[in-house]
């Protein structure tokens, strides 16, 4: 059952490989720090006191509980958005490099690149769904089980993903024996 | 008869010796030849887009060791404007070499563009060789600094021998002759002034037993010192005993040794103390909290003095330099320093969590090194939030009482890179972001709302819940009466509004709704391990919590229900580089995502429209924030815990006494909390949209869908299923199912 599992992550693999060639980090919005608010350049060598001068001054008055706010009906626009990130051409050197480990044999040294490449790419559905996969390498179907769910949290309106996700899922849980949680994961994959 | 008994004796005595002989080698071996094991923080990673500042990277660059220069040698940088070029030194990693290489790279608008490689291997993405930020000798919350007796100014070994044995290279391990002389000197001085114990027996008594004072302790004790001496140098006693005193407690942290203490005390290295402070060290061996020179000045001044005489009588100083001595203060730095140390609080952690897999000895004398996830610019902003802030939320004696917390944790890694312990973050003592364990106030209600929104057929976001007074009987009488902040009811709020204001009532209605027991247990998975309280006012959040477990709980709440335990290592490695454990990114899945989903929304109105909106008078509106309040009452306890894209950040004001503030959650650690938030580069927070999420623009108030110009519309998440089906016009007019006067009939 495991090798099953295996056999259909690696062609997972391939194809995330194959289709994870992205230009630049998307998606998400970079937010420089606040203008004004930015704090000091501060003293290299002496620390604290008076180096640490502060541009802005808050004042109490400022807070909600001290002004009671114009109702307006219209409310502020929530942020949401369809799909994840992205691979920056950075975070897709680490998972190459993974890919390899993953092809030697060597399932943790393809973690730990896959680690450092989420840390600068965790908003990446790719890179979980490649985390579940060298967690089936070494056979640990616990953590992939949990990381395909974590990369399909990510997977938002992208059907590709959505698939490969759902696919890995129900190879995982097969081999973990739940053939229910399988099939349920085999149809959500075929009613995309 | 006799002779036999005396034989089965010898039999055990030799046993018993060579049992405590294998005890004295082995633990003394351990120690003799330790170690210290190297504490790193993370290392910067460069590639193009990665969020930096030119200051930030700079200061990164100096903390790593790097001097501005022409960018060629290795371990030197040039940097004109935002123009970066760095000659990196190399560095081993646990998994693997990192080569050393010359980069080039552009930083605008805090990101790095235009990243290449002029020298070395081409990478799309390099490590730079991590900042050391400690050493860790103790696991047993004993800090030391280690020093070699030939490193210690002779006064001070020479002034304790005087003091505390004064036959120290003559014996063998216990000296009988100086019990007496001790007690003949106790009683011209009409006091304590020396111990009949040989320094041996002390470093046995600290090293290998109990403080008992039991017979049975005291001839242990006596065989082991002699068995000490049969094996060693005296001056390898000497040292180890310099460095293993026990000299005084900075919170729940003891300071061990000379080398610390003279730090501790002074704020200066052994080598630098004149012969009173000297002096004082010996002397507070006696009892280094009764002789507390910070606590109890005149009782130390006086065994400082006599110890200078004792010092005197020895010889060791002339009559003027003792004199002289005698009249100085006692030149204690106000408070405790370290500058070993600059991150006590995050190693305070940090040795914790290592304490769960390795043992004392190892950590002392292995020489491991220890990969953290300390981010020195996200440490920096937070401790000058705390430190900037502070100060300005209140005034006179509740203003000097006044502490404050921040934990700073990577939103998708569980990462902790950065905590701030108290106002002075330099300060080793009591942890409050560890230890500080408060009533979270209002910060449990996300946990109630999502535990109802997780019965989508039951709970909405807009769902009307009753915004008015009740009063709970309990079976033995007693009675409770929630009440809202202001004081205030609103009749029926919808759901989504009773949590961005915070308000007291509903959030109690609808946890009793879905009941206590169910809300414990969304806590309990969200990863609460300490006992939760089962009484209604836990909805109200009389359950206490530290600043940290806040921030574990709220990271579920962060990543769309995914629990990420924090972590505060990557890697340990032995001293040759071999990885010897690896803590792994983990995450459990621990809630429906659709349902945290629509939390994060009312949590990211809380931002826009309610409680935590005066976030955005310093933080830029694109960070779209998402975070909720805490307020206990009387304002003890001023809470706020909230998320970017990037990073989730919890920050505490309140009083160690537990006293009294005029402050909310609001007005106390929000301005916190929004400082740090506003200094750090870093993404918006835009959740993905689950499966089985919709969107639709709706007239709350009249529960019905409705059309997206209208004044009073709102574009509000719902799961598939429980979003309505009525529709209005702008004017309220029902377009669908009109069943007004026809519902009207059959009622």
């Amino acid at each position: 059952m495991i090798r099953q599992g295996v056999f259909h992550a690696s062609m997972l693999a391939a194809f995330l490989s194959l289709a994870g060639c992205a230009s630049g980090p998307g998606g998400s919005i970079y937010v420089p720090a606040g203008g004004s608010t930015r704090a000091p350049e501060p003293p290299q060598t002496t620390k604290g006191g008076e180096d640490r001068e502060n541009p802005q001054v808050w004042r109490k008055s400022e807070q909600p509980e001290a002004r009671e706010p114009e109702q307006t009906q219209r409310s502020n626009k929530p942020s949401y958005r369809d799909a994840g990130d992205e691979l920056s051409p950075a975070a897709l050197s680490l998972v190459r490099e993974a890919d390899k480990l993953l092809k030697s044999g060597d399932a943790q040294g393809a973690i730990v690149r896959l680690e450092r490449a989420q840390r600068i790419a965790p908003r990446s559905a790719e890179v979980y769904f490649k985390l579940s996969q060298a967690y089936v390498a070494g056979n640990k179907l616990g953590p992939a089980e949990q990381f395909t769910l974590k990369g399909l949290s990510l997977a938002g309106s992208d059907v590709r993903l959505q698939r490969a996700g759902w696919l890995l899922l129900a190879d995982i849980r097969r081999a973990q024996g739940n053939v229910a949680g399988a099939n349920h994961a085999e149809e959500r994959a075929s009613a995309l | 008869m006799f002779v036999r008994v005396s034989a089965i004796g010898l039999v055990l005595l030799a046993g018993w010796m060579v049992y405590l002989d294998a005890v004295v080698t082995d633990r003394f071996e351990g120690r003799r030849f330790e170690v210290p094991s190297r504490v790193y923080a993370r290392p910067l990673e460069l590639y193009d887009g990665a969020g930096v500042s030119s200051g930030a990277l700079e200061r990164e660059l100096a903390l790593s060791g790097y001097r501005k220069g022409d960018g060629v040698r290795p371990g030197s940088y040039r940097r004109n404007g935002g123009h970066f070029v760095i000659s990196t030194r190399g560095f081993r990693f646990p998994d693997g070499d990192e080569p050393r290489r010359k980069l080039a790279l552009n930083i605008y608008g805090d990101r790095i563009q235009d990243f290449s490689v002029s020298a070395g291997d081409s990478a799309a993405i390099v490590r730079l060789e991590p900042a050391r930020i400690g050493g860790i000798y103790p696991a047993h919350k004993e800090d030391r600094i280690l020093v070699r007796l030939d490193d210690v100014p002779a006064l001070l070994p020479a002034a304790l021998m005087a003091v505390e044995d004064r036959k120290f290279y003559d014996h063998f391990g216990i000296a009988p002759t100086s019990i007496g002389r001790a007690m003949l000197a106790n009683m011209r001085a009409g006091q304590v002034v020396q111990g009949g114990s040989t320094l041996t027996q002390q470093l046995v008594k600290n090293f290998f037993l109990t403080r008992d004072q039991t017979l049975l302790r005291k001839g242990n004790e006596a065989l082991m010192s002699i068995l000490l001496e049969l094996h060693y140098e005296k001056d390898d006693i000497l040292e180890t005993y310099l460095n293993e005193v026990y000299l005084g407690q900075a919170g729940t942290r003891s300071i061990n040794g000379f080398g610390l203490a003279s730090q501790f005390y002074f704020g200066d290295s052994l080598k630098d103390l004149d012969v009173h402070q000297i002096a004082l060290l010996v002397g507070m061996v006696k009892g280094p909290s009764y002789y507390n020179p910070r606590r109890h000045p005149e009782r130390a001044t006086q065994r400082r003095n006599l110890v200078i005489s004792e010092m005197e009588d020895a010889g060791l100083i002339d009559a003027t330099k003792a004199a002289r001595a005698r009249g100085l203060s006692l030149g204690v730095s106000a408070k405790p320093s370290y500058s070993e140390n600059r991150y006590p609080a995050y190693i305070d952690l940090v040795r914790r969590h290592l304490a769960r897999d390795y043992k004392e000895e190892d950590l002392r004398s292995e020489g491991l090194r220890i990969f953290t996830t300390l981010n020195p610019a996200i440490q920096y902003a937070a401790e000058f939030a705390v430190t900037d802030t502070l100060p300005r939320l209140a005034n006179g004696d509740t203003g000097k009482a006044l502490e404050a917390t921040l934990v700073v944790t990577a939103k998708d890694t569980g990462e902790v890179l950065a905590l701030v312990g108290g106002k002075d973050p330099q300060y080793a003592g009591f942890n409050r972001a560890l230890d500080a364990n408060r009533p979270i106030g209002s910060l449990i209600k996300p946990f109630t709302y999502l535990t109802a929104l997780e019965q989508p057929e039951r709970y909405t976001l807009m769902t009307p819940v009753l915004d008015k007074s009740f009063t709970l009987e309990f079976d033995d009488g007693k009675r409770w009466q929630p009440k809202n902040y202001d004081g205030k009811e609103r009749g029926e709020v919808p759901l989504h509004l009773a949590l961005s204001k915070s308000y007291n009532l509903p959030a109690v209605r609808v946890g009793l709704d879905v009941g206590v027991p169910a809300v414990r247990k969304t806590l309990r998975a969200f990863g609460v391990v300490t006992p939760i309280s089962e009484y209604p006012s836990m909805l109200l959040g009389s359950v206490a919590m530290s600043p940290v477990t806040v921030a574990q709980i709220y990271q579920g709440l962060a990543t769309s229900g995914f629990n990420t335990p924090l972590r505060t290592i990557r890697e340990v490695t032995d001293s040759g580089g071999e990885a010897l454990s690896r803590y792994s990114l983990k995450v459990d899945q621990v809630a429906d995502p659709a349902a945290v989903h629509l939390l994060q929304y009312a949590m990211q109105e809380t931002m826009q429209e309610g409680t935590g909106r005066s976030a955005y008078y310093s933080v830029p509106k694109e960070l779209t924030l998402a975070g909720k309040t805490g307020t206990t009452d009387d304002g003890r306890d001023s809470w706020f815990a909230g998320f970017s894209g990037d990073l989730l950040a919890v920050a505490w004001v309140g009083r160690d006494d537990n006293g009294p503030t005029a402050l909310t959650g609001a007005t106390g650690a929000l301005p916190v909390w929004a400082r740090f938030m506003a200094q750090v580069p870093q993404h918006g927070f835009s959740p993905v949209v689950p499966d089985g999420v919709n969107y639709h623009w709706v007239n709350t108030e009249r529960q019905a869908l409705t059309d997206e110009y209208c004044d009073n519309a709102r574009l509000l998440p719902f799961i598939s299923g429980s979003e309505p089906t009525q529709r209005v016009s702008c004017s309220g007019t029902l377009e669908r199912k009109i069943r007004g006067w026809f519902e009207g009939l059959f009622q």
